[in-house]
């Protein structure tokens, strides 16, 4: 039901912002500025439009000798400035009439002499309106007008200063490149035009943001990824009619399937080696310009869960952690849940021994146990939080504080029981053995509904939570791939890279629920 | 929207298997013992159950034909092509009504086996609620991901039902085994009948085989899927009667949950086990309630077309919660499972059998 009002409600929306958009094009092109031929009138212009900021520079100057007035116009610290001086300003000044020829005459071909001979700069185009010129501004080029021509040259000149390629944060790996994407978007496709050299490679760019005008790629490669996985994601990119866009996370959450739910359905990731082996999977990765967040899409339940360095490692080594990882996203729900169920309901289900030792450290505790979780976990959770807002250093006092804090004094204080505090470390562990931080935290919401199924019905309740989530998954899609691929459908092909991950020499295939084009991954395996 | 070709809403004959296996498998498999022992006093009623898996088997196959008869109709739709369209409404409405009460019986029956097993205070009322409160969700969502649960949760029965018998196997006695072949032919009759009830839940191929790629492969799915359940309670009724005796089984409501009762894990990792093997067992009953919920909205939807399916879960919902109170205590439920197992024998056995000689005698064909 909430599906159904949802999409209407967005179809609405997309509806009337169509409209909206329609409407604002046939302004546009009835109000676009032609440019003048008057020099000084141009300039006042761009200065009026742009509020003549501080930022702003306009250099006028004569070309060579012959006294023809022209200028320059950029925003300081979008363009390389050096650039601009060398090969452009200097250029002109210094322009000396090449053999034979004059320079032409304040028209039109002016504009084709400076372009053919004069500036020594691979990426240039010309504009003819202020619109034009205004946004390639905005964007780090420079316009350069000349009195008398009505058409003007944009120079690529953008050189801004970007942070240097650094390891990412969010995902580090004992084995494996240390490289990151950063926020330079024209950084992070080099980055991955490094590791796949194949002229199939597509990036396919968009601008998203009706006023902030962010750059976007769609990265995949043709002749492997399913075409209509691309479409569909274009489609919806094709939709996003924001004025900002800040963070992929606009992105993602504008294109997933489902919004009610509380898993990702787009993967995040800073790694270009991870980017890399999607492409090759036949994903798709979108790159957003400003942040180091690549988007790759569809992503299954089981993709969220691997790690690049399962596949660094020998083959025993990353089956084992991926073992490991499964093994923590349940318990990262359910053990809190579990030990409810079993202190609350079922005590008969804990061996005897264990179920005195835990009565007995029980004792003095008031709350019931239900409660007691929740004072534990929420404080676990509040601890987490803290400790990702705070400075380096301070956030080590958090650790302290809260490890003797919560760990000693809360059972010495007779609040909770020790075992709680280990049910509550081994939750918070295991959900740090999640790869990807915003299924982890997927994980983390759901573990309050577990618990409190299990505060109501004990083990049933448990089993009842695990079936429902079982269901939403399986309803659940990514860009239209089934989000339990390949459990539910059965793909058993694909069950070579999913709980454990066999050989790399039996990968000949790609995998089957992406429905690649080509897929043959190998001819033949290892030569022996 | 289906972005990917192997995306799309059709099951194949793998699926077919696992569906008709797990909805065979329910509430039914849990009390079977009882009765049997009950009608044939000793371990022969093994044969009571064969003659029974077979009898199940021929209907199923049966009905897998006429189902494959008509691969791109729904039951509605053959129906009428076979026997008008009046008659197929009055068929279908009473197929509809038959799955709605057996949600309720299997709603009611995961009550009163949790509260006997799981909870003693918590009323099951609340019980068969939260219970059918997850059901109504599953059925909410697609019919594909309905069967793909069920593809997701048969692996985990089969591995909990497997590793209480291999636990069993030091607690069987010989002497509650022998003597062999005492009983007489009437008895085992007398018993199959009683395991036929347990079998009931195939006649699902009858509307599934719509959704499947290969309709002819129906008959076989059917047939193979009914294995697994005739193995399983093969092994189980002679696990129960080897450790506990015909004569115990009588007493015990819930046989094969006492069976759980008496595994001992190596180790004393956990104890009591029947609390884990039902809370696991939660899952089987949980799919077949699924599939019967399905059915009721499916047929009753294919009578009015007009109404959508979640407006059809809205009214069909606390019909099947009020039904499933119905029962005020063990003998009117357990005679209530009766009488709905009779009347599903008439209804989704002979009726359609019937529509299957009829189909053949005046050659009715589905459209490829």
């Amino acid at each position: 039901m909430f599906r159904r009002v949802w999409e209407k409600w967005k179809n609405e929306a997309i509806a009337s912002c169509r409209k909206q958009q329609s409407s604002h094009s046939d302004q546009q092109a009835s109000n676009k500025t032609p440019l003048s031929e008057s020099l000084q009138e141009n300039l006042d212009i761009i200065k009026q439009r742009l509020g003549n900021p501080q930022d702003l520079i306009i250099r006028p100057f004569l070309i060579d000798n012959s006294g023809r007035a022209c200028a320059v116009a950029c925003i300081d610290g979008l363009v390389d400035s050096e650039l601009v001086h060398d090969k452009v300003v200097k250029h002109i000044q210094l322009l000396m009439s090449p053999a034979g020829k004059a320079i032409p005459a304040p028209d039109e071909d002016i504009m084709a002499f400076m372009l053919n001979e004069v500036l020594s700069i691979i990426e240039v185009k010309t504009g003819t309106t202020m619109e034009e010129v205004l946004d390639a501004m905005l964007v780090g080029d420079t316009a350069f007008f000349v009195d008398g021509s009505h058409t003007t040259i944009l120079i690529d000149s953008r050189g801004w200063e970007t942070r240097g390629i650094e390891e990412p944060v969010s995902e580090g790996l004992v084995r494996g490149p240390r490289d990151g994407f950063n926020e330079n978007i024209r950084d992070n496709t080099v980055r991955i035009r490094r590791r796949v050299r194949d002229p199939k490679l597509r990036f396919d760019a968009t601008t998203v943001g009706r006023r902030s005008k962010t750059d976007l790629i769609v990265a995949y490669i043709e002749d492997i990824a399913h075409p209509n996985i691309v479409n569909e994601i274009k489609r919806r990119i094709s939709t996003i009619d924001i004025d900002q866009v800040e963070e992929s996370g606009y992105i993602e959450q504008w294109i997933e399937d489902n919004f009610l739910s509380p898993f990702p359905q787009v993967q995040n990731t800073e790694r270009p080696d991870k980017v890399a082996s999607a492409l090759f999977q036949g994903r798709v990765a979108i790159i957003l310009d400003g942040t180091p967040m690549v988007l790759l899409a569809p992503v299954t339940l089981g993709i969220m869960l691997h790690s690049p360095e399962d596949f660094y490692e020998r083959w025993m080594v990353g089956s084992l952690a991926r073992v490991l990882r499964y093994l923590a996203s349940y318990l990262a729900v359910f053990s809190p849940a579990l030990y409810i169920a079993l202190v609350t309901f079922h005590p008969g289900l804990i061996p005897s021994d264990l179920a005195f030792s835990i009565a007995a450290t029980r004792d003095g505790v008031p709350f019931p146990a239900a409660v007691e979780s929740l004072i534990m976990v929420t404080t676990m959770e509040l601890l987490q939080e803290a400790g990702l807002r705070l400075p380096k250093p301070i956030g080590q006092t958090v650790g302290i504080v809260g490890g003797l804090v919560i760990g000693e004094a809360a059972v010495s204080a007779g609040i909770v029981s020790p075992v709680m505090v280990i049910v509550v470390a081994i939750t918070a562990i295991a959900s740090f053995a999640i790869p990807s931080y915003n299924l982890a935290i997927a994980f983390r919401m759901i573990r309050f509904g577990a618990m409190l199924a299990a505060a109501m019905f004990g083990l049933y309740g448990v089993v009842l939570a695990f079936i429902l989530i079982v269901i939403h998954l399986t309803n659940l899609t990514s860009i239209g791939v089934p989000y339990l691929a390949p459990l539910a459908p059965q793909l058993v092909s694909d069950w070579k890279d999913y709980i454990l991950r066999a050989p790399i020499t039996f990968f000949k295939k790609r995998p089957d629920m992406l429905q690649t084009k080509d897929k043959t991954r190998m001819k033949a395996g290892r030569s022996q | 929207m289906n972005t990917l070709p192997y995306a799309d809403q059709k099951i194949g004959q793998k699926e077919m298997v696992f569906i008709v296996a797990n909805v065979v498998i329910g509430v039914g498999i849990l009390t079977f013992p009882r009765t049997l022992a009950a009608k044939t006093g000793s371990i022969d009623g093994w044969i009571s159950i064969l003659i029974s898996g077979l009898v199940a088997s021929v209907i199923g196959w049966l009905l897998g034909k006429l189902a494959s008869r008509f691969p791109a109709n729904s039951f509605f739709e053959y129906a009428s092509l076979i026997v008008s369209r009046p008659v197929a409404q009055v068929i279908t409405f009473l197929v509809g009504i038959y799955f709605l009460l057996f949600v309720s019986f299997e709603a009611r029956a995961l009550g009163n086996i949790a509260k006997q097993y799981l909870f003693t205070t918590t009323p099951v009322e609340v019980i068969t609620l939260a219970f059918l409160l997850i059901v109504q969700y599953a059925v909410a969502g697609t019919r594909i991901a309905l069967l793909r649960l069920n593809m997701l949760f048969f692996p985990i029965v089969l591995l909990i039902s497997a590793v209480v018998q291999l636990y069993s196997i030091q607690m069987l006695e010989l002497d509650n085994v022998r003597p062999l072949f005492t009983t007489g032919l009437g008895a085992l009759l007398q018993g199959s009948k009683e395991v036929n009830l347990s079998f009931s839940g195939y006649e699902v191929v009858l509307f599934y085989t719509l959704l499947m790629t290969r309709a002819e492969d129906a008959p076989k799915a059917v047939v193979k899927g009914l294995l697994i359940p005739i193995f399983l309670y093969l092994t189980i009724y002679i696990f129960v009667i080897g450790v506990f005796s015909a004569e115990v089984v009588k007493n015990l409501t819930y046989p094969t949950i006492e069976l759980a009762k008496d595994v001992e894990v190596p180790g004393g990792f956990i104890e009591r086990v029947e609390s884990l093997f039902f809370t696991i067992w939660i899952m089987t009953i949980f799919n077949s309630c699924t599939v019967f919920f399905d059915l009721a909205i499916f047929n009753l939807g294919s009578i009015f077309p007009n109404v959508r399916k979640f407006t059809w879960l809205l009214i069909i919902s606390p019909l099947v919660y009020m039904i499933s109170l119905w029962p005020q205590n063990l003998v009117q439920f357990f005679s209530l499972g009766d009488q709905l197992v009779y009347f599903g024998i008439f209804i989704t056995y002979l009726v359609p059998i019937l529509l299957l000689l009829i189909a053949k005698w005046r050659g009715v064909r589905g459209d490829e």
